[in-house]
């Protein structure tokens, strides 16, 4: 199978190049793997996946994503990119004035889809989150977990390449935590999308198989 | 409530530049048509050795727009009251060509100056008298007048883009999450900014709408009612139906700067 995420010699860094986070990384992941990254807080997992998202361009060496070569991008191309990515925040990042049904289907409604295919797939995804009760209300009035349920819809909204995920679970409880991991897992599986989530802790109920790699002093290794 | 608030403080001190720029726009007109009140109705005496013709002054001094030939037989009867007809004749021999002088444009002290100059330097004239106090007066004081607007626009312009900076502030605060979202997403610029500019443009229509109906009300009520000749004489210069095109204009220009630096400032992510 192709790879979906290429890096080689990979350096990402802050400051105008002066403080290196990541040095000379090498990896490749595949389409419908699902992959875990840890490593100590700090260590640069968030930064790696800013820089898989196009947020962060690398200092040096090259990070393929979808085909795109995230070093030379423009920014036209990182916008078209980012339309086949589905991104989940720790901080669930919705918008606090756009209803739930609105939130989810951002994705299709910057691609351009009809009010009418959007009201449809609103429906749809919220179903698919258990949320579908909720679709007037505004995220303020969701808890935590329901909000980063929202979130969850609206990285599977356009049926993306890949899943990125930034600690998706860290400020849930176990339940909420469970539902998450769940509706990741079967996205990977039935959908054969890449995941790859950043977490300080792989959870013990998960059942599929997974790569694993760990961040430790700027440099990232796979754990077999 | 917020949201009328939200639009208050962006809609009042965009009038208030609005109001300047009109301001600007009827003063320039009426005082278009007082300057040129001023240049028609002045005119400088010039005596002539021998007759002359609009083109003998012309080639002295490019300003000299018209020349009216005073009748020296006129001044010769009024000066000879009762003197018989011959010694008319001698005294009209002897005296010299009068012209009254009108310029083409409404010159500055330093400009009559030259011209005065200009004119003496040729031997045929005697004499010319600018009336150079009179006229020194009345375009100082109109000079004032008019510095002293554009000063008070210019002040009030300058408050108000203070004001438009702040909105801005809460406006980049109002919308820079929804905005990182939607480039987070991939969202293009436009749709990004749309709801900015939605919101941007219907305010920069309002304070047009209520500028226009200030002056128009300024114009067919006040103006027409006022009692005051000047104002009842200049109403069409008060307000232009193409004012409502430059207010505009204006306003859209301004409100296109303010979204695009609220935008371009809420790139990237949120730590």
């Amino acid at each position: 199978m192709s790879n979906v995420i290429s890096a080689s010699h990979l350096t990402l860094s802050y400051d105008n190049g002066s403080k290196e986070i990541i040095k000379d990384a090498n990896f490749n992941i595949k389409k419908g793997e699902f992959v875990f990254i840890t490593g100590p807080s700090g260590s640069g997992k968030s930064t790696l996946l800013k820089a898989l998202y196009g947020h962060l361009r690398p200092k040096e060496g090259n990070l393929i994503v979808g085909g795109h070569d995230l070093s030379s991008i423009s920014q036209s191309k990182l916008q078209e990119l980012r339309t086949h990515l589905g991104i989940i925040f720790q901080d669930y990042k919705l918008v606090n004035e756009w209803t739930v049904s609105k939130s989810v289907v951002l994705p299709l409604m910057i691609a351009g889809y009809s009010v009418d295919v959007q009201n449809t797939q609103a429906q749809r995804l919220l179903k698919h989150v258990k949320l579908s009760e909720h679709g007037e209300k505004f995220p303020l009035e969701l808890s935590g977990g329901e909000q980063q349920r929202v979130g969850v819809a609206r990285a599977l909204a356009k049926n993306p390449v890949v899943i990125l995920a930034d600690e998706p679970t860290g400020n849930l409880d176990d339940y909420s935590s469970n539902v998450i991991w769940d509706l990741m897992e079967n996205a990977c599986q039935q959908l054969e999308t890449t995941v790859l989530v950043v977490t300080h802790k792989i959870p013990t109920i998960f059942s599929l198989p997974y790569r694993h790699f760990i961040i430790e002093s700027k440099g990232v290794y796979e754990v077999h | 409530m917020k949201f009328i608030k939200n639009h208050i403080m962006f809609i009042l001190p965009l009038m208030a530049i609005l109001l300047g720029i009109e301001f600007y726009l009827v003063f320039d007109r009426t005082t278009d048509s007082y300057e040129k009140g001023l240049k028609e109705g002045y005119s400088m005496l010039v005596v002539s050795k021998k007759p002359a013709v609009l083109s003998d002054f012309k080639k002295l001094n490019p300003h000299i727009s018209t020349l009216e030939k005073i009748k020296r037989q006129n001044i010769v009867a009024e000066i000879a009251k009762g003197v018989n007809k011959g010694t008319q004749e001698e005294i009209l021999a002897a005296l010299p060509y009068f012209y009254n002088v009108s310029l083409d444009s409404y010159v500055d002290t330093s400009g009559l100056e030259k011209i005065k100059n200009d004119l003496e330097n040729d031997e045929n004239i005697k004499k010319v008298e600018t009336f150079g106090n009179a006229y020194s007066s009345a375009y100082k004081l109109f000079s004032f007048i008019k510095f002293t607007l554009k000063l008070f626009i210019s002040f009030m312009g300058i408050v108000s883009l203070f004001l438009i900076i702040k909105q801005m502030e809460i406006w980049k605060y109002a919308h820079k999450e929804r905005m990182q979202v939607m480039e987070i997403f991939g969202a293009p610029l436009m749709l990004r900014s749309g709801v900015l500019f939605k919101v941007a443009i219907v305010d920069a229509f309002v304070a047009t709408l209520l500028t226009s109906a200030f002056f128009l009300y300024i114009k067919f009520q006040w103006a027409a009612h006022s009692g005051i000749d000047i104002m009842m004489q200049k109403q069409e210069e008060l307000f232009r139906l193409s004012d409502i095109g430059i207010l505009f204009g204006s306003a859209l220009l301004i409100v296109v700067i303010a979204v695009y630096s609220v935008v371009f400032s809420s790139k990237g992510v949120q730590e």
